[in-house]
């Protein structure tokens, strides 16, 4: 029987197996066997030794990458944690339309980031942008949204928010489920009041949901790559020039694959230490 | 009947050369889906050679390519061509780059960009034609060896023949420059921001602008740089290549001229510092609009008779003597080394550069063969007559240029936008020292090629 179970557990994982081969472990090792050359995709691999981790060690770009990955993750986190767990017990506190409204709140999940991106562009577009024409309405100057330095990385921060927010709400609202009632009723019989439930009550039932939407949240963060790509380039002078960009500009635009595979690599590890400190952090809170 | 155990020898019967049959069927879908080599070049049991041949996706060039292939099938009946548009991406050279690594290239492809071709040539992948006996011949009748220079790779091979050329001029509202008392368009920079002065406003008289003299994309998206910096860099140089020989050679002084132009049209707001999703110059939001002669199809298909516009060369600086140089955009016939029938392939790409196809390209796509005796031609001359603004940007074309014949194009480029963004679009470093971070970084990058 194990013999049979066990060719029927082959069978069927053979499909993924060979899936995870040639789409997870091939790149994988491929990638590492890149960081030692140059290649442009299409003539030999050269070996260079570690000249590639050389560029990195001393490669500007790649830091300032790094700095505006950060600066997103910082903006970005905070706010849609904050707006998350207001949206989600607001829709668990909703007794008519809750599937409607909870539907509404997801909805800019499921759109393409593209499709979202191109009509953001048209609300922050500093010259004929919906926002800034509102603006000059009521006599106010415009604000440069994506073509100063300084706000077009918590503009783009913003903007990922809206969209990924409703995946975050339905997470907490999962986590709601998981409250139990009396904890408020008891609280209630003590003369809590709704403000001190909800900071004595919900955030601390809540921190295994906090952990994984924190986590999550920022290993998508540091994913950041169409909302600049589509909006900015990556400009104002690099302001919004995320990691991935980098790495994607360095591959397929200018044909380094090697570099982007030593920049890869390392932003990998990153990306690995910075979810293992959040991890530790988290969960000893 | 089964007695208890049967069904353990009677799986292994039926299920053990099941789950072969699975694993083959799943290695065999894998090795043939991964295994092709070339998506063209093939000969059917007829004996028949079949081609394939990608063009360009936008709809007139699809239309072109249609009916010359058509043309030619209905011709050649031992030689199919099979047209495919080029798989849509960001950029030609992301979806050419995959196909060589792929291996999956077509015979001929007609929308190549000389800036690729070092990269692809020191790659193997497409065909040296000057092997072909009546290459130079075709070259010299066609386009002329001088013009065919800039051309010729660094290994004095043509992996490349050029197929057609956009001439970068200015296009103007006419009718916007009536109304504010314009006769002329502007051709040196003083007369570029005067008129720029004049042509800037506010519409609704609430201060804020809403009309300019002219957009560019500021996003710092290499391929940018061709249609803003370079073809004013050319004008203003009188065509002085860049780099040559793995060596910077640029006229520092016409790089800082075309950088503090470009800084005072955006620090006047003469041009504004966004992103339009349309295009402003058709929507009369700009006046002018640096640009091809594609665009001339497009007007006339989308706005004919609605648009008062007239074409003129770009802007130059106010000492400039002579002939305005620009940019050609120049898109190249090349052959993929996976081609299996090179021979065939060359006829093809000869049928293509063949008079008649020619006539076909300014006839359909509006676009200007890359020919010396473009403007005597008598086919030619009867469309020109009745295409006055394709015969200006015909006039300019002996004037284009073509990027350099030196790999990282591409990172070159994007060097020249960091600047032109730094410099010209924010105002945060001079000229000076921007065009002189420009050539250091060039020299960088030229370095690490070596």
């Amino acid at each position: 029987m194990m013999r049979k179970s066990g060719k029927i557990g082959l069978a069927l994982s053979t499909p993924y197996l060979l899936f995870a081969l040639a789409f997870v472990v091939f790149p994988l090792l491929f990638s590492v066997y890149l960081i030692f050359h140059r290649w442009d995709g299409m003539s030999a691999p050269v070996w260079i030794g570690l000249k590639n981790l050389r560029r990195l060690v001393s490669d500007s770009l790649f830091y300032q990458s790094l700095l505006n990955t950060l600066q997103f993750l910082v903006i970005h986190i905070p706010l849609q944690i904050f707006f998350a767990l207001i949206f989600a017990v607001g829709l668990n506190s909703i007794k008519i339309f809750r599937g409607f409204f909870r539907a509404v709140y997801f909805m800019p999940v499921v759109v393409s980031g593209v499709v979202v991106t191109i009509v953001w562009l048209q609300l922050y577009s500093f010259d004929y942008g919906i926002i800034n024409n509102l603006l000059t309405q009521f006599g106010l100057p415009r604000v440069p949204w994506l073509v100063s330095t300084d706000l077009a990385m918590p503009s783009i921060a913003i903007m990922a928010t809206w969209k990924n927010v409703g995946l975050y709400t339905v997470m907490f609202l999962a986590g709601l489920q998981g409250v139990p009632e009396e904890y408020y009723e008891a609280a209630t019989i003590d003369g809590a009041t709704s403000f001190q439930k909800f900071v004595k009550i919900t955030v601390p039932l809540l921190a295994p949901t906090m952990t994984l939407v924190v986590i999550l949240s920022t290993i998508n963060g540091f994913s950041l790559f169409v909302e600049p790509f589509v909006m900015t380039g990556g400009g104002p002078l690099n302001a919004t020039l995320s990691s991935v960009l980098y790495i994607y500009n360095q591959a397929f635009s200018f044909g380094h694959l090697g570099y982007a595979s030593a920049l890869g690599f390392v932003f990998a590890l990153i990306i690995l230490a910075a979810v293992l400190i959040q991890r530790k952090f988290l969960e000893t809170e | 009947m089964l007695v208890k155990g049967d069904c353990i020898p009677n799986y292994r019967k039926n299920h053990g050369p099941l789950l072969s049959r699975l694993i083959l069927v799943i290695l065999a879908v894998a090795a043939l889906s991964g295994c092709g080599s070339g998506s063209g070049g093939r000969s059917d049991k007829s004996g028949r050679i079949n081609l394939v041949y990608w063009a360009a996706p936008n709809p007139q060039e699809i239309q072109l390519a249609t009916q010359l292939v058509a043309k030619w099938n209905a011709t050649h009946p031992d030689i199919h061509v099979e047209m495919q548009p080029l798989p849509v991406n960001r950029s030609t050279e992301e979806v050419l780059m995959a196909a060589i690594a792929a291996k999956t290239t077509p015979d001929v492809c007609s929308n190549i960009w000389p800036g690729s071709v070092p990269e692809y040539a020191r790659a193997g992948a497409i065909v040296k034609l000057n092997s072909f006996p009546d290459f130079d011949s075709l070259a010299s009748s066609r386009v002329g060896m001088s013009y065919m220079e800039q051309f010729e790779s660094a290994d004095s091979n043509y992996y490349q023949i050029p197929w057609k050329a956009n001439p970068l001029m200015m296009i103007y509202n006419k009718k916007v420059f009536r109304q504010a008392g314009i006769t002329k368009p502007p051709l040196t920079y003083s007369e570029f921001l005067a008129d720029a002065a004049k042509l800037t406003y506010s519409s609704k008289g609430n201060g804020v602008i809403d009309h300019w003299m002219g957009y560019r994309d500021i996003r710092p998206v290499w391929w940018q740089r061709f249609f803003d910096f370079f073809a004013l860099y050319k004008a203003a140089s009188h065509g002085q290549s860049f780099t040559k020989n793995g060596k910077v050679v640029a006229d520092t002084q016409a790089v800082r001229e075309v950088l503090t132009f470009f800084g005072q049209c955006f620090e006047h707001d003469y041009f504004p510092r966004t992103y339009f999703s349309y295009d402003p110059f058709l929507e009369g939001v700009v006046a002018t609009e640096f640009v091809g002669p594609w665009t001339i199809s497009y007007i006339r298909s989308n706005y004919g008779g609605k648009l008062d516009f007239g074409v003129a060369p770009i802007p130059v600086p106010d000492n400039h003597t002579g002939p305005v140089d620009t940019y050609g955009d120049h898109k190249c016939i090349s052959i993929f080394s996976t081609t299996r029938y090179p021979l065939q392939s060359w006829e093809f790409v000869k049928y293509l550069l063949s008079e008649s196809s020619d006539l076909e390209l300014l006839k359909v796509a509006s676009q200007l063969p890359v020919r010396k005796d473009l403007l005597s031609i008598s086919e030619f001359a009867s469309f020109f007559q009745k295409n006055p603004d394709m015969k200006t940007f015909a006039e300019e074309a002996p004037y284009a240029h073509e990027v350099d014949q030196t790999p990282d194009q591409k990172e070159i480029f994007d060097a020249i936008s960091q600047e032109f963004e730094k410099c010209s679009v924010y105002n945060k470093i001079g000229p000076e020292k921007a065009t002189k971070e420009l050539v250091k970084n060039v020299k960088v990058l030229l370095d690490w090629d070596e």
